[in-house]
């Protein structure tokens, strides 16, 4: 410890002593933290766990091991040949990326099987997904379906949005901080207030000021977050599709536009940070080889603040499985499932419904899920990366 | 080679057209304000109508008009008195006031100990606790919501429903805070506690007098996220304040919507009063909150 010596000396009584001191005192600045975050962090999921396994309404009921999980999954072989699909996902990328590069051509070989995987992959996962839906939980396993909607609608846009405002304001220009501090204001406040101004201003009433731009430009007033009709459905008139294919509703594309509205700014200034940090030499070796301005942006930019879009890419889609706030109050009932995301559904289950053990169940599930994503961004952020 | 005939041949072009390069560069330089200008008024378009409808008349709200006619500041007496937003402002005040206390007392000591006194299971500890910050809050609202009802174990004071304690006590620690002040209290040179342990100060003397006094910048980080995180969490205090005695402003808004129907320019005025000690509070420490969020890369 504290104690220099070339030789470790035999522990003598006072050293002895020392020590479990040092320890009682470091146990006792520890407890508190721990006590708290143990009852209120730990304690919950082990308790989840737990009570997933009966049947549980309000009051506990019998034991019933695992059949809420399969009420819910509705198909075990089904969800195999969906995990399939993942893994054959996986397979397809890395194939994609390293396989055959000591052939004579081999990269293209390579994206020919990695395209054939591809299909085969898109035919698992709709096979063991139909499996699943069938039978189990129709709520919930569409409500993860609604989440994935939330999460591939948002993410991407506010990324590349992100990515442009933050490279022009790395330019010399004037009043960047005001800029910056402008584009920040929507993520720092509060987002319950927020949400509640946007429910307002995406009222369906003619005078909503999103009907008002709308009009402006020739379109009829839109029922926004109160549509639970698709976007699809609303633009081309195509009807009946399965509810996969045609996309998100109107109601749920709103949500999407506050998500995007309130979390750019973020993004921004992460990017901001990671500009700053590419070194200014890099730039000039390119601009002696004559690189035009797109042409250093794409081939030297890009590459190098890598590491950052992916974090942000990684962190941003778990965020929105785990988004709760906004969603829960920019919901109505008109808009019916279209917006209910998997966190709402839990949180639904338990709060209107009072269904204690299923809430638990799927909140067990998402918490795999999110853990399973956790766990990817580690893996590929490992070695798909470029680092400067 | 190529690249040097390049090279010159572009560097020739360039002076052959040096004037209309020049309009291209401002032209350029104008269209990237516009683009920026847009974003501007896209990320402030929200606040602008949310303080224009709050300074509204009931009519103009409906009879939608950019800007009302004569400022209706008594809107805001209104939403303060009638409507109990000053009753939810008060209560926010002291949840936020007593989490903050709490995270503080808790991560100051945990932070010490773990990156300044060695003692078995250390590591062990930390890193279980940073796993924590994994997990959802979904998963943990309904046993936390059993807990605090007290149908799991018996409590003291009985059940923590519509208490001052049930919407503080499970946010007072959290491994966020631990972790970042144990980086810091990590840094400081062993010197100073040898200098002190030679005073006779012990762990704690030493933590209160020279460590915290040295360590304004990360405890003022721990500060900020933990005022914004109190101040607008919404699904706990929804879910453990069924009376008003403790509800926060967050989840009194929320019931503002889903009762008041049309009194849109009251629910606006709520809504800036529910946002105003979070703008205030970021204008002040601009710099530090957002250099904290880039350091720390945490998304809320």
């Amino acid at each position: 410890m504290a104690t220099i010596g070339l030789k470790k000396k035999p522990r003598s009584r006072s050293q002895f002593l020392r020590e479990l001191k040092e320890n009682i005192t470091a146990y006792l600045f520890i407890s508190p933290a721990v006590l708290v975050i143990a009852i209120f962090g730990l304690f919950p999921i082990g308790y989840s766990i737990y009570m997933s396994l009966f049947k549980w309404r309000v009051q506990k009921g019998d034991f019933i091991g695992l059949e809420n999980y399969s009420d819910i999954i509705g198909d075990w072989f089904g969800l195999l040949i969906f995990l399939g699909g993942l893994v054959l996902l996986g397979l397809a990328f890395w194939v994609w990326n390293n396989a055959f590069r000591s052939m004579n051509n081999g990269a293209l070989v390579a994206k020919l099987i990695a395209a054939v995987l591809l299909v085969a992959v898109g035919l698992t996962l709709s096979l063991g997904w139909e499996k699943m839906t069938t039978a189990g939980e129709d709520v919930f396993l569409n409500s993860l379906i609604i989440t994935l909607f939330y999460a591939l609608g948002s993410v991407p846009i506010q990324l590349i949005l992100a990515l442009i405002l933050a490279y022009i304001l790395f330019q010399n220009i004037r009043g960047k901080e005001i800029f910056r501090m402008i584009y920040f204001l929507p993520y720092v406040t509060p987002i319950v207030s927020t949400a509640v101004v946007f429910r307002t201003i995406f009222s369906p009433r003619e005078t909503s000021l999103a009907n008002i731009l709308i009009g402006k430009i020739g379109i009829e007033p839109l029922k926004w977050l109160f549509e639970p009709k698709p976007v699809t459905e609303l633009m081309f008139g195509w009807e009946n599709l399965n509810s996969f294919l045609a996309g998100p509703s109107l109601a749920l594309v709103t949500i999407i536009l506050f998500g995007v509205w309130s979390f750019v700014g973020y993004n921004t200034v992460i990017f901001l940070a990671g500009l700053g940090g590419i070194s200014k030499e890099i730039y000039e070796a390119a601009e002696i080889d004559g690189a035009s301005t797109w042409g250093l942006f794409r081939h030297v930019t890009i590459p190098l603040l890598s590491p950052i879009t992916f974090y942000l890419f990684l962190i941003s889609f778990i965020g929105t499985f785990k988004a709760f706030n906004h969603i829960y109050v920019m919901k109505v009932p008109n808009a019916q499932k279209t917006v209910i995301t998997a966190s709402v559904q839990v949180f639904q289950t338990f709060y209107t419904e009072n269904n204690f053990s299923v809430a638990a169940a799927e909140a067990i599930i998402l918490f795999l899920i999110i853990l399973g994503l956790t766990y990817a961004q580690n893996k590929l952020l490992g070695d798909r990366v470029f680092y400067g | 080679m190529a690249s040097t005939a390049k090279t010159t041949t572009s560097t020739y072009s360039a002076r052959k057209k040096g004037s209309s390069d020049k309009t291209k560069r401002v032209l350029l330089k104008a269209f990237l304000y516009l683009v920026l200008i847009l974003g501007a008024i896209v990320a402030l378009m929200p606040f602008y109508w949310m303080i224009s409808t709050s300074l509204m008349s009931l009519g103009e709200t409906i009879n939608r008009k950019w800007l009302p006619e004569v400022p209706q500041f008594v809107n805001y007496v209104n939403a303060w008195n009638e409507a109990d937003f000053a009753k939810y402002f008060f209560n926010s005040v002291i949840i936020t006031a007593v989490t903050l206390l709490g995270i503080m007392t808790t991560s100051t000591l945990a932070g010490y100990a773990f990156a300044r006194i060695k003692f078995w299971g250390r590591n062990v500890i930390f890193a279980i606790l940073l796993s924590t910050l994994m997990i959802p809050e979904s998963i943990t609202l309904l046993p936390n919501l059993l807990l605090v009802r007290g149908s799991i174990i018996p409590l003291p004071g009985g059940s923590w429903m519509n208490t001052l304690q049930g919407l503080t006590v499970p946010f007072m620690a959290n491994a966020f805070s631990i972790f970042l002040l144990r980086q810091f209290f990590a840094q400081i040179p062993n010197e100073l506690w040898d200098a002190a342990r030679i005073d006779g100060a012990g762990h704690f003397r030493f933590l209160m007098q020279i460590v915290l006094p040295i360590s304004k910048a990360p405890i003022m980080t721990v500060l900020l996220f933990g005022f914004t995180g109190s101040w607008n969490a919404f699904a706990w205090p929804l879910l453990v304040t069924t009376r008003d005695t403790w509800r926060p402003l967050m989840v009194g808004l929320w019931t503002f919507v889903s009762e008041a129907g049309p009194e849109t320019h009251l629910l606006m005025a709520g809504a800036v009063i529910s946002l105003l000690p979070i703008l205030v509070m970021y204008f002040l420490t601009q710099k530090q909150f957002t250099e904290g969020i880039a350091t720390t890369g945490l998304k809320g």
